[in-house]
């Protein structure tokens, strides 16, 4: 039974977390309303740290925006967790190894997006890696848990290296870490260096935001987590490295020659594509999720590509439409896998299984997931009327637009070219979720566990459904999605504040709400035409024989069109052994061996390791252990002295 | 008031469009049909005949599978709709569509797409092999043809200097029909409609062969009026596929009100010469040929994907700009 009082200190806990994110978005709204420079300019504060130092914090229409969508998603995954965390108790396991990281990795996650200097965004960088780190551990029981966590300790803190190198190194020539110092310094500095720390702050923010290939962490981090997390890893954290990548790369490298823009689109792309295969032939609910926010962060990189490119060629039409999509995507990106991770999350505790093959049949046990998960589904898989679509439609347009302000070269090609890499990957994403949702939700159960799930706490299935109403609110309003989106937009057009909702850029963006009106009318005329039809129920045509479990399709055959198709990215290679009992055409027995790996572990993670070790046993040999060996170590080090010295 | 006399003529011939299409659909399938059966000197069903089945269709009692849910019955409803959404940006026999936006090429391809995704699900609803068979097969397909489909769009885009289907429409009027580009454009688009469509060598819809069957193996649990639904829907689909290539292939004008009824009536005649030129071909190719194996279906849409890329390119070249 649970517990009495852990059950109100869970409820207390939880509450507060909503209403600190309700607060702040009630009062964010109040501020914004009121209007004023601040959105351009920033409104900064600082807090005396002591010893002399003290952290300076910044707030401007960018911050809102991630604030926004922080707050937005602590509240929601907050509500959620009320109900979720409910079955831990029931297993007497302590929550205290919950609040305390879930809490400090919120409040970490907003200093990131507050700092103003280098030296606060490390310390608070680190501190959201730290914390998460600590949710993705708390099923530790689990070895494979334990396992994933550390991938995702050692991931991070690499990267974390590379930022340290360009914090260090822009510090050392400003004197300063404040972003705004190493702004003006920037055009000073020489074309390599700038490169450098261009270089070293992509590989840094994009680990974090899970660029392939230094994404590998992603999937086993995200799926551990317990449920309330992975949403709010997957879709909050990353877009804070992308939020860094326009504050840092953006704003404060300046312009940048024409390749960051093409490095952007082509890592974006390569990303989007690599993902969502990842994802097409996974059988695990949740890293399923996890590979598919890889690829939705390759989207928003297209759009940062192709804004930076847009910049590059002074296009500023094409500009703007990059960044409306790059911020509508990041809002929808963040609704949709919040709700499938909070569909995810219902299905784990009904069924105590994350294996797409062990279930089936779950929309008649479980309507009312099963009704937001499909919502889900559709906006996440880019398809009309739901918010998705519409922000891949602005990223088409930039990418548009920015080919046809070229007047000549190859680049008019490549653009294009992206725009049917796009669609590749939403005809991937729509066989990817078609199996997702089919396997666990339609059919018949394959698993007894399956068979008796039933619907969730109220609380776990009203929080999906109201982010599904969210999440058509956006589009059933596109105007006050655009407001939302020219706050940040005022900051990255320094300061020329448009209004977008009524300019022409925006125009496509408002058809969303005819065409989702226009749909469900024709929808609703068709369903009351064919109202009067008599329905009897039956069982499913099966040649006349029984109908098993075992005759449907499973999630590995779904998708293995795809996988035969793409064998050598995925790295799959079947085996099929056939037991013959020595005849020849007599089949015992078949068995059936496959597994897919990414092929950039092959060609990027694992090399890379084997060099690191290989460097680093080159190193040992220095370190003999033969005293012999030390002494003319030392006899050299002291000659050397003596000559330098004289 | 004249905003409102010109709100209220757009909404009427929006309905005249979907009303056109509606009644036209099932005539292009009875006429392919036949011409079918002329190839393999068959005399073949009456031209009228899916009229018929259709009305059949719908008087009949509907059998749902045991372990189906309510998306089994939601997805001819939605399949039926987001075809009719993808008939609006595509420009009538007038050369005008309703939906006239920016992008709209896009919402067509989302379209289809939209409808794909229910159909899928709704072959996993019966929990038996032949459904599973069709969704996995169409999603595949699906994926393939994306790209195809929206390159070629784009390119076409591109040749006219416009992203929606009514100004590419009008635009493709002063481009020579032997432009190198837009030959190659509509290679990809005849390849693409032949997989939309789903027929030979991709599909065969005339099957109901577990080994072969891609749409069919979907809709096997279909009876009754949601049969009927989905049927129409796809002969929907095929009408809008043939109207959108007979005006790329032979761009008409854009007809107004002011033409008279006479003038109408004759764009109508024109356009419907047009698609049922088109619709014989199809069915010349669909004699012709052979259904191919699944894993041959990659080769035949990278070829159009090709295509389209090749287009592109030689776009570029030709007006000098690479």
């Amino acid at each position: 039974m649970v517990n009495k009082e852990s059950q109100s200190v869970r409820q207390l806990l939880m509450s507060i977390s909503v209403a600190l994110a309700a607060v702040g978005l009630v009062w964010g709204t109040f501020l914004i309303s009121q209007g004023g420079e601040w959105i351009k300019t920033g409104w900064r504060f600082s807090t005396d740290a002591g010893a002399g130092l003290s952290l300076t914090w910044k707030m401007d229409g960018l911050t809102v925006f991630f604030l926004f969508i922080l707050l937005l998603g602590q509240g929601l995954s907050s509500l959620y967790a009320v109900g979720y965390l409910k079955e831990y108790e029931e297993k007497k396991k302590s929550l205290v190894s919950f609040y305390v990281p879930w809490f400090l990795f919120l409040g970490s996650m907003v200093g990131v997006l507050l700092a103003d200097d280098g030296f606060t965004f490390l310390l608070t960088w680190e501190m959201m890696s730290l914390f998460s780190f600590f949710l993705v551990l708390y099923e530790h029981d689990e070895p494979q848990n334990r396992k994933s966590a550390y991938i995702y300790l050692v991931m991070t803190h690499v990267a974390t290296i590379f930022l340290f190198a360009a914090t260090l190194f822009l510090q050392a020539k400003t004197g300063s870490f404040a972003f705004q110092e190493w702004a003006n310094v920037v055009p000073s500095l020489s074309t390599i260096e700038l490169n450098l720390i261009f270089v070293a702050l992509f590989i840094g923010l994009g680990t974090k935001a899970g660029f392939v290939p230094f994404h590998i962490w992603l999937p086993y981090a995200h799926s551990a987590a317990p449920s309330p997390v992975s949403a709010l890893m997957s879709g909050v954290m990353v877009k804070v490295a992308l939020y860094l990548m326009i504050r840092l790369v953006w704003l404060t490298l300046g312009p940048g020659p024409v390749w960051w823009g093409w490095l952007f689109l082509i890592v974006g792309a390569f990303s989007a594509v690599v993902g969502i295969l990842a994802a097409s032939t996974q059988s695990d609910l949740k890293k399923l999720l996890a590979f598919s926010t890889i690829e939705n962060v390759g989207i928003l990189t297209m759009a940062l590509g192709s804004a930076f490119l847009a910049r590059s060629w002074n296009s500023s039409w094409a500009m703007d439409l990059a960044f409306i999509a790059f911020f509508w995507h990041t809002l929808q990106h963040m609704l949709f896998k919040t709700l499938l991770f909070m569909g995810a999350g219902n299905i784990i505790q009904a069924t105590h299984t994350r294996n797409l093959e062990r279930l089936g049949g779950l929309l008649r046990r479980m309507p009312k997931t099963g009704f937001a998960a499909l919502l889900g589904i559709v906006g996440i898989t880019a398809l009309p009327p739901l918010g998705g679509f519409w922000g891949e439609l602005m990223l088409f347009q930039s990418l548009w637009e920015n080919t046809i302000h070229l007047s000549d070269g190859w680049s008019k090609v490549f653009l294009p070219l992206a725009i049917g890499i796009l669609a590749l990957v939403g005809g991937l994403s729509i066989a990817t979720f078609v199996k997702w949702f089919g396997i666990s939700f339609l059919g018949q159960a394959r698993s007894p566990a399956a068979a008796s799930a039933k619907e969730s706490d109220p609380v776990q299935t009203m929080v999906p459904l109201v982010v599904g109403g969210l999440a058509a609110l956006t589009v059933l309003w596109p105007a006050m999605t655009l407001a939302l989106i020219n706050l940040p937009l005022s900051v990255i057009r320094t300061g020329d504040v448009i209004g977008i909702s009524s300019s022409a850029v925006g125009k496509p963006l408002l058809m969303s709400s005819v065409y989702l009106g226009v749909i469900l009318l024709l929808t609703t005329v068709i369903v009351l035409l064919t109202k009067r039809a008599t329905r009897k129920v039956t069982a499913t045509w099966n040649c006349g024989a029984a109908l098993t479990p075992s005759m449907q399709y499973t999630a590995g055959g779904i998708t293995n069109p795809i996988r035969v198709l793409f064998a050598k990215v995925l790295g799959s290679r079947p085996k099929v052994k056939g037991d013959f009992a020595g005849t020849q055409y007599s089949l015992r027995s078949l068995t059936y061996t496959g597994s897919v790996k990414e092929v950039t572990e092959d060609i990027f993670i694992r090399p890379l390791i084997r060099g690191l070790l290989w460097s680093s046993a080159q190193v040992r040999k220095l370190q003999s252990g033969s005293i012999h060996l030390y002494l003319a170590y030392l006899l050299v080090t002291l000659v050397a002295v003596l000559i330098l010295g004289s | 008031m004249d905003e409102i006399f010109n709100i209220l003529t757009r909404l009427l011939m929006s309905l005249g469009h979907l009303a056109i299409i509606l009644v036209a659909a099932p005539l292009l399938q009875g006429f392919i049909k036949k011409s079918k059966a002329y190839w393999q000197m068959r005399q073949g069903p009456p031209i009228l005949q899916p009229y018929r089945d259709l009305r059949k269709l719908m008087n009949k009692e509907e059998l749902v599978s045991e372990h189906a849910s309510w998306i089994f019955l939601l997805t001819p409803r939605v399949v039926l709709a987001s075809t009719l959404m993808a008939g609006l940006v595509i420009p009538s026999v007038w050369g005008w569509a309703p939906l006239s936006v920016w992008g709209d090429i896009f919402l067509l391809g989302a379209s289809l797409g939209l409808a794909r995704l229910f159909l899928a699900l709704s072959g996993l609803e019966g929990a038996g092999t032949f459904g599973g068979m069709g969704s996995s097969r169409e999603l595949f397909i699906g994926l393939l043809t994306e790209p195809a489909l929206i390159l070629g769009l784009v390119v076409l885009a591109f040749i006219t200097g416009t992203t929606s289907l009514q100004e590419i429409n009008i635009g493709l009027q002063s481009i020579s029909p032997l432009f190198i580009p837009k030959i190659l454009v509509l290679i990809t688009l005849v390849m693409v409609c032949i997989a939309e469509m789903g027929r030979i060598p991709l599909d065969n819809p005339d099957t109901h062969l577990e080994l072969t069957m891609i749409h069919e193996g979907m809709l096997l649990e279909y009876s009754g009026p949601s049969l009927a639904l989905l049927n129409f829907a796809e002969q929907v689909k095929q009408l809008l596929l043939l109207v959108l290539l007979a005006h790329l292939i032979w761009p008409s004008d854009l007809i107004s009100l002011s033409e008279g009824p006479f003038g109408m009536l004759w764009a109508l005649g024109f356009v419907g010469v047009k698609v049922v030129a088109l619709g014989f071909f199809f069915a010349t190719v669909e004699s012709l040929f052979v259904k191919r194996r699944l894993f041959r279906a990659p080769h035949y849409l990278a070829t159009g994907t090709a295509c389209a890329v090749l287009a592109l390119i030689s776009l570029w070249i030709i007006g000098g700009q690479i």
